[in-house]
């Protein structure tokens, strides 16, 4: 049930940025997401004050790097929401699964199947404002919301511990 | 040495800039490496190297930026305060939407030269000026030359007033 389809990916995502003056004004943080290695496209949308951002094809998405990228070009990430292919998975209100070869921890979720295109939205501290930062993760006891990495509590999932764990949800 | 520093720093920068987007001392309007052809509100379309001869702002900003527009507000008051003896602006805007950008013009009470490269940062003007932020504006002599990058709107009107004689 968790293993990764080689089939499955993320392909898209759109990311909102924030900091101290207007980050549309500036070419910074598109420059900066564009020379991402697994991004191959970046389209600005005024409207929505969003990133909008294709993967390459069967690339590695690592999310950390798009904060990087951001937090680099003197922003900070104000949110972020990615789309991809799911294997069937359950979830279930603050548990883990393992998809695309990466840990997620669900901190909302009724126990319903995902299965085929589905957004997740990151709710990892510094991928959000503090404020939405805290109010998602008073939601889970466990330890990995402070930290993002995996603890104690994941292993009897399948997951090592140390690894990272990205918190979303959908 | 911290004052030292704010003065020689963008002194070099603007060097820098000058040698390697020209390579004549000062650039010019009439270098087709800087000039560019953009599309008026009425649908005509304009050249920049055909302003020569004025004292020229070359404003760049979008509907979208919110300190454009602040920058617009001050401008409004320069453009009437100096207009007649010579002074115009163009302003160059990056918006992909048409209709925002009217808009803009009309909501900032806009009546200097206005022109759009709809085509956001990847529009030909704003690549060839090397804008990388907006707002960026550059002050250009009668005789087509840029003699200031990014000046702040006191240090504006003094230049302009030097410029016009004035």
């Amino acid at each position: 049930m968790w293993a990764v389809s080689s089939m499955a990916q993320f392909t898209n995502a759109s990311l909102k940025a924030a900091g101290l003056t207007c980050s549309m004004c500036s070419k910074a943080v598109k420059k900066a997401l564009e020379d991402v290695a697994f991004v191959q496209e970046v389209k600005v949308d005024i409207k929505t004050q969003e990133y909008n951002l294709v993967f390459k094809e069967s690339a590695d998405v690592e999310f950390d790097v798009l904060k990087k990228a951001v937090e680099d070009a003197g922003f900070s990430v104000a949110s972020l929401k990615v789309t991809g292919s799911f294997p069937e998975v359950h979830v279930k209100k603050d548990s883990h699964v393992k998809a695309h070869g990466r840990n997620f921890h669900f901190l909302n979720g009724n126990g319903q199947a995902l299965r085929g295109e589905q957004t997740l939205t990151l709710v990892d501290k510094d991928f959000l404002s503090d404020k939405d930062y805290k109010k998602h993760s008073s939601v889970s006891k466990l330890e990995c919301v402070k930290t993002g990495k995996t603890g104690s509590c994941c292993e009897k999932e399948g997951m090592g511990a140390g690894e990272r764990v990205y918190h979303v949800v959908i | 040495m911290k004052n030292l520093r704010k003065i020689f720093v963008p002194g070099l920068l603007t060097l820098a800039w000058l040698q390697t987007s020209a390579q004549q001392t000062i650039p010019n309007i009439t270098d087709p490496r800087l000039d560019f052809t953009v599309i008026s509100p009425k649908g005509d379309s304009m050249k920049l190297s055909s302003l020569k001869g004025k004292v020229l702002l070359l404003d760049f900003w979008a509907s979208w930026c919110v300190p454009c527009r602040f920058s617009n507000k001050q401008l409004v008051k320069l453009y009437s305060k100096y207009r007649q003896s010579g002074f115009e602006i163009l302003g160059v805007s990056l918006d992909e939407d048409k209709a925002d950008w009217k808009k803009a013009i009309a909501k900032d009470k806009i009546t200097w030269l206005q022109a759009i490269d709809d085509r956001g940062w990847d529009a030909l003007s704003a690549i060839k000026w090397q804008v990388d932020a907006i707002p960026a504006s550059f002050l250009i002599n009668q005789e087509g030359n840029v003699v200031a990058i990014n000046p702040e709107k006191k240090d504006l009107e003094k230049k302009i007033k030097e410029l016009l004689g004035l």
